[in-house]
């Protein structure tokens, strides 16, 4: 099978994939993506974060991507934010950074960071294309590969039609997280 | 100040009579001999606390610990401990928490946080990396703890502070008391949660910003990796991941050891309606984990009708549907989850809550005593109206509940009129959901535990559950066939022995009882690998040294005890396993003889055959005659 190349495959761009109602918010992903990238076990500083909502017993893991718009992209003022046309994935130019945090305050995912101690902006690159949380997620809730129907603006109704199916919108009001 | 890697190395102490902070440097001569977790804290508390002192009052201090692998990548490893003199039995108290508590303290910088002296005002413990604050919890007293954790998460804008939060029950000093993480993960037995109410302590809020580093990165994730893969492809774990310890009561109906009726016997009619396969599909609506686990055995559960409807909590375990179900001949899951949740809400150990009712209502059937006792109440086997209202009764301390809230050895104290037979305990503590009838080697753990009747430090799950080939690795093909046979006492001892150690160095790592004890993933030959890489100290690379330190962790314990007047004596037997014959199921008629098996226990332990207290010789080769400067 190996020496057969198959020149016809078409590469789809590959993207961090969500299912919530897989999540079991462990933080393993957390825990690797920050022993990858900082060299230890510091989820303070990961690309991802997963949100757990005990209340309800709802955890969402929140990562890098994919958006339909890139606000990340948008407000950066320098244009040290790029967004790559066929991967969708956005990436920081480090060298043209002046570190003023707008793509913190607006990225939907709240997964870009600024690391006060190191001053720098922390943002996911995918790994290069084989990320960590992925490999090691023990439930399939993070996955990666083509899938363009996974949208943000999908998610919110997703999570609506979560909680209406367990009926328990009704009585739940505060959830901590605001 | 880092004395070792994957330590923060350094101990957080808040005095609350002075309301001052004060960090220490964690001893470094501390490390190879007690590792951390479980280890540090009997170090500490035994050089600290005087003999003889009240446990609610403010010279009693409560430690919350972590150990050098909580925090990492390793399977399971944000597990927590609390340790204090326990108001439930005046002796030893542990308390063991899942959740992400020990992970956060860690990653604000403190391997240990201890809690002195006693606050004028209610207060919350706010720690933030290095910030730290006590403040005013007035608004606060008086909630349930999850309404607590809302409102500080709500104080402090930050959906990620980590809350261990008591309840109404800490606040009334109910002697089982439990301190509540993550809303649902308790740190449910021996009371600690009345240790924080008498020091007038609402809660301690945690949020870190900082790293654990361990020795060799590389190394550790490679091994760390594997055992995750070990883990998920282990199926006896891959059924917990879908119905945590539900599974067990089936198992356990088969074996006759499902305690019904206040342990009366170990066969329970209606235990198919407190099965996993009833349960899931009817009740499940989703599944999660604590910190770093692949595991995870929590899961979501909700109540679509009946009298319960609309009841939306996680749990309970086995252990849950033992304390409201078959202990009570409840054969009604939801009342199990009301039961958890009202425990959870008022901060209330289940094991020892459950067990209390179980004694109040066979003291009242039997005809001890009556509604003159009990405030008009009508107490039956299977009422599960009354659960829920005993239960409320309790966490407030309302009536009845307030005699029920010392737990069952003083209730019967109180009660008199030989309610004691029906008192299921062992120091003090509430036996939980096991029967030394049908399991010897637990019969033995029970007697022998250092916090009292207790399931979780030496059970033997390797014989109940018939694991010939682990046991036989483990402990030789030739103590085979009766060291994995429940009927028999022999080998027991060596079982429970072997068994210990190895839940005590689980128990300084910090990492969870699953995948540990059960189902058998983990042992000595993994913490002896996984501890150097994590520390860089070779010491713990050998399982010899490592069988020493929890030798050493064990004594040191006894020997907390004995200081408070335990001897050979204490490590006894309700008579209903010593002297009442199992009246059905498959063990029927079995019955636990204890006295070979504390004879065997003793002499592996090496303390003395008649007093049970450690001897001359032991303390030497333990090195821990420094304890005698300490009487």
């Amino acid at each position: 099978m190996s020496d057969i190349i198959n020149h016809e495959v078409v590469h789809l761009p590959s993207q961090l994939i969500v299912d919530f109602n897989k999540c079991t918010g462990c933080r393993i992903c957390e825990l690797a993506c920050s022993a990858k990238h900082e060299g230890k076990f510091q989820p303070s500083l990961a690309r991802l974060k997963i949100v757990r909502y005990d209340d309800l017993g709802l955890d969402i893991p929140n990562v890098c991507g994919p958006c339909e718009t890139a606000p990340c992209v948008d407000i950066c003022p320098v244009f040290a934010m790029r967004r790559d046309p066929i991967t969708k994935m956005t990436y920081l130019d480090e060298d043209k950074c002046i570190l003023c945090k707008s793509c913190v305050g607006s990225c939907v995912n709240g997964v870009i960071l600024l690391d006060s101690v190191k001053m720098r902006i922390i943002k996911c690159d995918h790994c290069g294309g084989d990320p960590e949380c992925a490999r090691v997620c023990p439930t399939g809730a993070i996955t990666y590969g083509p899938d363009s129907s996974s949208a943000t603006i999908d998610r919110h109704g997703k999570i609506m039609s979560y909680l209406k199916e367990i009926e328990r919108t009704d009585n739940v009001s505060s959830t901590g997280a605001e | 100040m880092i004395v070792a890697s994957g330590y923060t190395g350094k101990i957080l102490r808040v005095n609350l009579t002075d309301e001052k902070f004060k960090i220490e440097p964690l001893p470094k001569e501390w490390i190879q001999p007690y590792i951390g977790g479980d280890g540090f804290g009997a170090k500490l508390l035994f050089t600290e606390l005087p003999a003889g002192i009240n446990p609610l009052s403010e010279k009693n201090k409560l430690i919350i610990g972590t150990g050098p692998i909580t925090g990492t990548m390793w399977p399971m490893s944000g597990r927590t401990v609390l340790i204090s003199k326990a108001p439930l039995t005046g002796i030893w108290g542990e308390s063991h928490v899942g959740g992400f508590l020990g992970a956060e303290l860690k990653y604000a910088g403190y391997d240990m946080l201890v809690i002195e002296g006693k606050s004028e005002k209610p207060v919350y413990i706010d720690i933030h990396d290095s910030d730290l604050a006590l403040r005013d919890a007035k608004s606060k007293w008086g909630l349930t703890t999850d309404t607590v954790t809302t409102a500080i998460k709500k104080d402090k804008h930050d959906p990620d502070v980590q809350v261990a939060a008591i309840g109404p029950a800490g606040e009334k000093q109910v002697r089982f008391a439990s301190v509540m993480v993550n809303l649902a993960r308790a740190a449910g037995r021996t009371g600690m949660g009345a240790v924080l109410g008498s020091k007038n302590v609402k809660a301690v809020a945690v949020r870190g910003h900082g790293a654990v580093e361990v020795h060799d990165l590389d190394g550790f994730m490679e091994f760390a990796k594997a055992a995750h893969m070990r883990v998920r492809t282990n199926p006896i774990a891959k059924g917990m991941s879908r119905a945590g310890t539900w599974g067990l009561v089936a198992v356990k109906q088969e074996i006759g050891e499902f305690p019904t009726h206040n342990h009366q016997t170990g066969v329970f009619d209606g235990w198919e309606k407190l099965s996993a396969d009833y349960i899931r599909p009817r009740f499940t609506i989703g599944d999660r984990a604590c910190f770093g686990c692949s595991l995870g055995c929590k899961k979501v559960n909700y109540v679509k009708d009946g009298p319960f409807a609309g009841t939306l909590e996680e749990g309970p375990e086995y252990e849950g549907l033992m304390a409201f179900g078959s202990l009570i001949g409840i054969d009604d899951y939801a009342t199990t989850l009301k039961g958890n949740q009202i425990c959870n809400r008022y901060g209330m150990d289940i094991i020892s809550a459950g067990s209390t009712i179980a004694f109040a209502i066979e003291s009242f059937v039997k005809g001890a005593i009556g509604e003159e006792d009990t405030g008009g109440l009508k107490l039956e086997w299977g009422n599960r109206e009354l659960v829920i209202k005993l239960l409320e009764m309790i966490g407030k301390r309302e009536g009845f509940g307030a005699i029920l809230a010392e737990g069952s050895k003083r209730a019967a104290e109180k009660l008199g009129k030989g309610t004691e037979k029906f008192a299921i305990h062992v120091k003090g503590l509430e036996v939980s959901g096991q029967d030394g009838r049908t399991h010897r080697s637990i019969a033995l753990g029970h007697a022998t535990g250092a916090r009292g009747a207790d399931h979780l430090r030496s059970l033997v799950v390797v014989d109940q559950l018939g694991y010939e080939d682990v046991a036989a690795k483990r402990w030789g093909a030739d103590k085979l066939p009766e060291i994995i046979d429940p009927y028999t006492e022999k080998y027991k001892a060596n079982a429970v022995f072997e068994s210990e150690n190895a839940y005590c160095i689980r128990d300084t790592l910090i990492v969870c009882w699953y995948t540990v004890s059960w189902p058998p993933i983990f042992w000595m030959e993994d913490f002896a690998k996984i501890l150097p890489l994590a520390t860089g100290e070779n010491h713990f690379s050998k399982v010899g040294n490592l069988v020493e330190i929890a030798e050493r962790q064990v004594t040191l314990k006894r020997l907390f005890n004995a200081r408070e007047g335990i001897t050979k004596k204490d490590d006894a037997l309700p008579d209903r396993f010593v002297k009442d014959p199992m009246p059905d199921g498959p063990g029927k008629g079995q019955i636990v003889d204890l006295e070979p098996m504390l004879h065997d226990y003793y002499a592996l332990r090496g303390w003395d055959l008649e007093t049970g207290l450690p001897t001359e010789e032991t303390l030497k080769r333990l090195s821990l005659e420094w304890t005698k400067s300490y009487s």
